[in-house]
């Protein structure tokens, strides 16, 4: 069955976040509030999480990664490549000497840890992404948009608590 | 006084920011014109002395290191506060910081590049660079790791594409502004390229604001760390007046401060070329002001606890190189890092100096001349009278070609910063929005408790 | 491959020199120098422009400290209230002091100095950057860097100079850094011949240049761990260890008499070269 895009622009957070409270509260034919909800704000609004609910965010476990394959990477690269490279003598240290591959494994553990946190950030953000059908330029000035996907029933529904909470404006996907 | 008007439409956020990307004032082109000029200037010098050898630099056998290692911390250390105002600061919750961290943070991505050319500069065979990368080779040969200037050379790798990624990451919701209010043309096709398809969903935010403190978290540590592997190559020597155990925190201490002071020189500078007064605005910049004065008397609290370790210990000979900055060749340089360092800074204290934009922008010129003399001072002294008496050297005097270079080391770094400006937002639209609507919501929550007190 | 290779030679990659030593086998190279016998005649400077092509600079370049001297002649005098205090100066010909934990080593950032297995400082021309750090970190800055691209140069060398250059040791481009060798083009030589006889290197078998020039014999050269060599038995007698930062005889308290010192000691850098302090008095 295929689904239809409805986009509404909000002026302020709490006209929004009203729109979004009765959505999930509501149960709606053909409209999953989880699945085919999305809210997009022109700021990072913590509400805008509060009120959507728990989700998850797994950033932080690239992070985790990325820092300890760098770690492990650096020193291991750094100690091995000393070991081989025999002709490396230096007069008063060992051929492995720790406190200087010590610094070296500190630069790649941050180094490790930045590079695949944004790694993480662009696989677990969907970036770069493809443009969603419906979008509107008000967004990046100050209007927070919903925008919903549902079977062609439940359009007329999702329209009416729209309007219900003022929507400024309410684009729509032309049927297919 | 508040750091930002709470009525300011956010339509008119976007408007006044975008056209900073347009039309700056006049000034912007003839800024842009003596930078290129000063660049242009240094490209002649090094294209001399790469023909000619190092020796035009007038560096000498004891006297192996000059302007060039020392406009190199120079630089490198500008480049800290940029990650002082957009990483710690975010920590901190520090809302004033959001109008500004954004052109810090370029300052100090330009910062670093510039620094890195002074080591293109510094190094006799400059075509033969690639030796100091630990690149995978048939041969089995490495770099050595044991060198500080390795440990440079991949602290500031790691620096410079993290401060890059962190500045991309934070423009990002910008560029996709930029994206849909630009008018077609190669502009709106490169903001559309590298916003990446941001649309603001509620899925892009989240990450994002893992993303970007985790990144912030990662910043504070390099950038520490950064500051004092440079102290290393000089704190690890075995040099007299180098071999100093608090170099790694003087250096940071200096950087900062030095950052510092260049945040309000081109803070002062945005604000008039680019008409950001109601973004920049006086109470933002007294804040800078009071944080560089707290640094600036840090910076001379370790610089007399240098001074004071070197003097109590029984160590002879750091402590003529000691006497000798003080009363030699070098002395007037000596006791110009320590008025412009220690004694100008005090004019931040006077509260009506602190939003006087003339006396501002002379006084963060003055020190950051002070902290390039510091820097020189660290350098230069050691050679000119180290351990081995028969090499003393009190003459030697950098040539013109040196100080070509240093001098347009300051037209290129201007030219980055400028050009990126134009190009790029240089206000952080999205976060000045949420400066203002968290204004915005404390004047609605103090108003609320007002009235049931009532 | 490269971390079971760390792994299995895990004490030998451990190992530090000269502490926790294994003693150089079967060559380390030292010398030792007689102030009393030096005359300051600069025979052995000489020589050593001579042996290694070293470039002279000229007047004007000299003046702006860029000078070459691999082994400089140095001179100290007392200042007193003669009406010549330089009269009766003393002479220290100053070279690398090929240090058993060299301060230069450690921080060459592309690995261009090392210390070899015979105990020398090496300095590798093909892989020095010019970063100059060494210099920078060597205490008795005896590095020396070719500011100028030397061989190319009319006023340094020639076209029919280049005649007289000793093709055993390479001339060295701008951008790299230099120093004194002990000769290792004729200790290479001299281990060649040695090896293909199955022995090693007799004692006066090999001299450096400058040893080979001085007219007073005020330097001796050969090789420390061969008990039968001179610079062996002239350390031993003055009882001077290599890896000591101070030595044993300068603590008691009725010194031995003894001349032998070596250059800033104290910082742990253990130089290969022994001085015999002068103890002639001054000519005047």
């Amino acid at each position: 069955m295929s689904k239809r895009h409805l986009l509404a622009l909000y002026g302020n957070f709490e006209e929004a976040e009203a729109v979004v409270r009765e959505l999930r509260s509501a149960t709606i034919q053909g409209f999953d509030v989880n699945d085919d909800m999305i809210v997009k704000s022109p700021i990072e609004h913590p509400q805008v999480e509060a009120f959507l609910g728990d989700k998850p965010v797994y950033v932080q476990w690239f992070t985790l990664f990325g820092a300890l394959m760098g770690g492990l990477f650096g020193f291991f690269l750094i100690s091995g490549a000393q070991a081989n490279f025999y002709m490396q003598m230096k007069g008063g240290k060992p051929i492995v000497p720790f406190p200087p591959n010590f610094v070296l494994t500190y630069e790649m553990f941050i180094l490790g840890g930045v590079f695949i946190t944004i790694l993480g950030f662009l696989i677990c953000a969907g970036l770069p992404a493809k443009r969603s059908p419906l979008y509107s330029a008000k967004v990046s000035v100050d209007n927070i948009a919903i925008l919903v996907k549902a079977e062609e029933a439940a359009i007329s529904v999702l329209k009416a608590i729209f309007t219900k909470h003022k929507a400024l404006e309410i684009q729509e996907e032309a049927g297919k | 006084m508040k750091d930002i008007r709470e009525d300011i439409a956010w339509a008119k956020i976007n408007v006044d920011v975008m056209k900073s990307l347009e039309n700056p004032r006049k000034l912007y082109w003839v800024i842009l014109f003596f930078a290129l000029m000063a660049f242009g200037f240094g490209v002649g010098c090094e294209i001399y002395q790469y023909q000619t050898g190092m020796g035009v630099e007038n560096v000498n056998n004891p006297q192996v290191w000059g302007l060039y290692i020392a406009t190199f911390i120079f630089w490198i250390g500008m480049s800290h506060s940029g990650t002082l105002l957009s990483a710690i600061l975010h920590l901190m919750h520090a809302d004033w910081r959001k109008p500004i961290y954004r052109f810090a943070e370029a300052m100090t991505t330009f910062s670093l590049m510039t620094a890195g050319l002074f080591v293109m500069v510094h190094i006799g065979r400059l075509w033969q660079f690639y030796y100091s990368l630990p690149y995978p080779n048939d041969r089995g040969i490495w770099p050595n790791f044991q060198s500080p200037l390795l440990w440079d050379a991949m602290a500031i790798f790691t620096y410079l594409s993290s401060s890059v990624l962190f500045l991309f990451v934070g423009m990002i919701p910008d560029l996709a502004i930029a994206r849909d209010t630009m008018a077609a043309g190669w502009r709106k096709k490169l903001y559309t390229l590298l916003a990446l398809g941001w649309e603001g969903t509620d899925r892009q935010w989240r990450n994002f604001r893992v993303t970007y403190l985790t990144i912030a978290c990662f910043l504070i540590p390099l950038a520490v760390s950064v500051h004092s592997i440079v102290a290393s190559d000089f704190a690890m020597s075995q040099q007299p007046g180098w071999h100093v155990t608090s170099f790694p925190p003087y250096f940071v201490a200096g950087a900062l401060y030095s950052g510092c002071a260049a945040i309000i020189t081109l803070f002062i500078i945005l604000r008039y070329v680019f008409r950001f007064e109601a973004y920049m605005t006086k109470p933002i910049l007294k804040k800078i002001v009071r944080l560089t004065f707290a640094i600036a008397m840090v910076w001379t609290y370790l610089n007399a606890v240098e001074f004071a370790s070197v003097w109590y210990s029984h160590d002879e000979v750091s402590k003529d190189v000691l006497i000798q900055k003080m009363t030699g060749t070098y002395a007037p340089f000596w006791w110009g890092m320590i008025f412009c360092g220690s004694v100008v800074p005090l004019v931040f204290a006077f509260k009506r100096f602190q939003t006087n934009i003339p006396v501002l922008f002379a006084v963060s010129l003055l020190l950051n001349l002070g902290m390039w003399l510091e820097r020189w001072m660290i350098v230069a002294p050691t050679f000119s009278h180290g351990y081995y008496p028969w090499t003393w050297d009190h003459e030697q005097w950098p040539s013109l070609v040196a100080w070509g270079l240093v001098f347009a080391s300051f037209g290129w770094f201007t030219l980055l910063f400028m050009i990126f400006c134009k190009v790029f937002p240089s206000v952080s639209m999205y976060e000045v929005k949420e400066m203002v609507y968290h204004r915005t919501l404390h004047l609605k929550k103090s108003e609320t408790a007002e009235q049931g007190a009532h | 491959m490269s971390v079971s290779n760390l792994l299995e030679n895990w004490s030998q990659v451990r190992h530090e020199h000269p502490v926790n030593d294994k003693p150089h086998d079967p060559y380390k190279w030292a010398m030792a120098i007689d102030l009393d016998a030096c005359t300051g005649c600069n025979a052995c400077s000489v020589a050593c422009y001579a042996e290694n092509n070293i470039p002279v600079v000229g007047k004007e370049r000299f003046q702006h400290g860029q000078q070459m001297h691999w082994l400089r002649v140095e001179r100290y005098w007392e200042e007193d209230s003669r009406e010549f205090p330089d009269q009766g100066f003393q002479f220290l010909p100053m070279m690398c002091q090929q240090c058993e934990a060299a301060p230069c080593e450690t921080v060459c950032p592309v690995a261009a100095t090392n210390h070899t297995a015979d105990g020398l400082n090496s300095q590798i021309y093909n892989r020095c950057i010019g970063s100059r750090y060494c210099s920078a970190n060597c205490p008795f800055k005896v590095r020396y860097f070719n500011w100028y691209d030397y061989p190319t140069d009319e006023m340094v060398w020639p076209a029919e100079m280049t005649q007289q250059m000793n093709p055993d040791v390479s001339v060295r481009s701008k951008g790299v850094m230099e120093k004194c060798t002990f000769c290792v083009q004729r200790l290479s030589a001299a281990k060649v011949v040695a090896k293909g006889e199955g022995r090693i290197v007799r004692e006066g078998e090999v001299q450096t240049a400058c040893q080979q020039s001085c007219p007073t014999g005020a330097i001796s050269f050969g090789n420390l761990v061969n008990p039968e060599s001179r610079v062996h038995k002239q350390w031993a007698a003055q009882q001077v260890v290599l890896d000591a930062d101070k030595q044993a005889k300068d603590e008691k308290e009725e010194g031995p008499g003894l001349r032998g010192y070596r250059i800033l000691e104290e910082l742990r850098a253990y130089p290969s070269v022994m001085y015999l302090e002068r103890v002639r008095e001054s000519a005047v």
